[in-house]
């Protein structure tokens, strides 16, 4: 492999096939601790439950083959869910100690990050996946624009990618899971609410010449270019909103890990 | 293979390591002895890459800790103090994570992990969870996966703790099996082992190291003098330091 890829305080350098397969090694061991336990079956079941019962109510009621409602529901179920799929990353190595044992194996911080973010990630697809019933009963029962549909699912990954890459940064910061577990739920919902009208009307009233709410929906916030994933456009500042975000939260995890070992 | 040059490192106000300075060659075996908070865990943190020093520098193989960390990590095989495990994997699925981490696979893999797990006598536990494991099981998982792959230098931090005298004894032979053409080097604050392993002590204290001596030498001295062993130790520990901790004997 010609590619390099960034690597650490001691100034190493990987290459990108090196890379990769740390990445790949730390992935399998993490989906291996997901599924070991009962974590990955509790948190699947839980969640393929809870989302889907709530489209179901609302299916019924609206009687309409599409899943707007189930996508524009997710984010605060995702603010609440996703948190607990990350708070064990770094929460559990650095209270087990075994922090020790995988930042002194030939890998990079960033690499040990990428592979607990792809695990999570998979998992998170798991997630998604319990959602396809809907789909096929909306395609057997009505003709649903499955545009809208695969641009919803889109903006789903793109939103869980960003808060599992949060809530990665914030369990590298932690020893202990619950810590780990609010404060990730706590700024997931921060950036989940600051794009809710009524909250930005209030933010923007406090300061009127300011405008904060505006600005913070219009810069932080994540409702705003989900919403353009939810109406069936795919909208390339929006991805590259969340991608710059997700991207932002795995480097502040690797340079916490790396800041940790002076 | 190990080179400790003048390396310092603080915790706060707190002067963990002091100057430390030594060498250790290929096919040496060297124990460094001291009571516990001496520094001997910090020191070795430091040649592990985990920390970095504050002042000084530290080569292992001929790479820099704070230059070329990857490269010493690839030629380190290293025991951390705790000996913290995955406790929720299989033993033999923990060792092949380590060696797939370390870049084996194929066939090599399964080669390292079958010595590993013959040499540190896993047979019996190799297919349960590492929690399900003894103390001394755990230790022995610790030792196999900082030797998966074949490392030039070892470095291990309290390898005989949780072991039982007749482990401590298959122990001493399997790493004494290991010198040729390797540098190992292991921590302990208890004389007897360190002596029965090693040819040469670190004696470290205070963060200071107080002596490096050969284990030839001390028996010598020892037995010109008519006195155990232990009293030599402590004699030089209480020649260069201040008497406020006594190294266990």
């Amino acid at each position: 492999m010609s590619g390099t890829a960034s690597t650490g305080a001691a100034g190493n350098r990987v290459s990108l096939g090196e890379f990769c397969a740390g990445v790949q090694v730390v992935a399998r061991r993490e989906l291996g601790a997901y599924f070991e336990s009962a974590i990955a079956y509790v948190y699947t079941i839980g969640f393929v439950v809870l989302a889907n019962s709530m489209f179901m109510q609302e299916f019924f009621l609206a009687g309409t083959a599409d899943m707007t409602s189930y996508f524009q529901r997710m984010p605060l179920l995702l603010a609440v869910f996703l948190p607990a799929v990350t708070m064990r990353l770094w929460a559990e190595e650095r209270k087990q100690r075994t922090i020790e044992l995988l930042l002194t194996l030939p890998i990079v911080p960033l690499q040990a990050v990428c592979g607990k973010f792809v695990a999570a990630l998979l998992l998170y697809g798991l997630f998604l996946i319990g959602s396809l019933p809907i789909v096929v009963m909306l395609a057997v029962l009505g003709s649903p624009d499955l545009g809208l549909i695969v641009s919803g699912y889109v903006g789903l990954i793109a939103l869980g990618a960003l808060l599992l890459a949060l809530g990665l940064f914030l369990s590298a910061l932690s020893a202990d899971q619950i810590v780990a577990f609010v404060s990730t739920a706590c700024c997931a919902l921060l950036l989940v609410l600051l794009g809710d009208q009524r909250v930005v009307s209030v933010l923007d009233g406090l300061a009127p010449k300011l405008a904060g709410g505006t600005l913070l929906a219009e810069s932080i916030a994540l409702t705003p270019p989900y919403e353009t994933f939810v109406a069936g456009s795919l909208e390339l500042s929006s991805l590259v909103h969340f991608g710059a975000f997700t991207a932002l939260f795995l480097w502040l995890c690797a340079h916490a890990l790396e800041q940790r070992r002076t | 293979m190990i080179d400790v040059d003048n390396v310092t490192k603080r915790y706060g106000p707190t002067l963990a390591v002091d100057a430390v300075s030594f060498h250790i060659g290929a096919g040496e075996i060297v124990g460094f002895l001291g009571p516990n908070g001496a520094g001997k865990s910090t020191l070795l943190k430091m040649i592990s890459t985990w920390m970095e020093p504050d002042s000084g520098s530290i080569r292992i193989a001929g790479h820099d800790t704070r230059t070329a960390a990857l490269s010493v990590r690839r030629a380190l095989g290293y025991l951390p103090e705790h000996n913290a495990l995955y406790d929720g994997m299989r033993v033999e699925r923990f060792l092949e994570f380590v060696g797939r981490a370390r870049g084996l696979s194929g066939a090599t893999l399964r080669e390292r992990m079958a010595w590993c797990i013959q040499g540190c006598r896993l047979e019996a536990v190799v297919h349960k969870r590492v929690q399900q494991c003894s103390k001394g099981y755990r230790q022995r998982i610790g030792v196999a996966a900082s030797l998966i792959h074949d490392p030039p230098v070892i470095v291990l931090d309290e390898p005989t703790h949780g072991l039982d005298p007749i482990q401590v004894v298959a122990f001493r032979n399997f790493i004494q099996g290991l010198r040729k053409n390797r540098a190992i080097l292991f921590s302990s604050h208890i004389l007897s082992e360190v002596v029965g392993i090693s040819e040469r002590l670190l004696i470290i204290q205070h963060g200071r190291l107080l002596a490096d001596v050969k284990v030839e030498e001390l028996r010598r001295q020892a037995a010109a003098r008519g006195e155990e062993l232990e009293n030599v130790v402590l004699e030089i520990v209480r020649r260069k330091a201040p008497a406020r901790d006594e190294v266990s004997a």
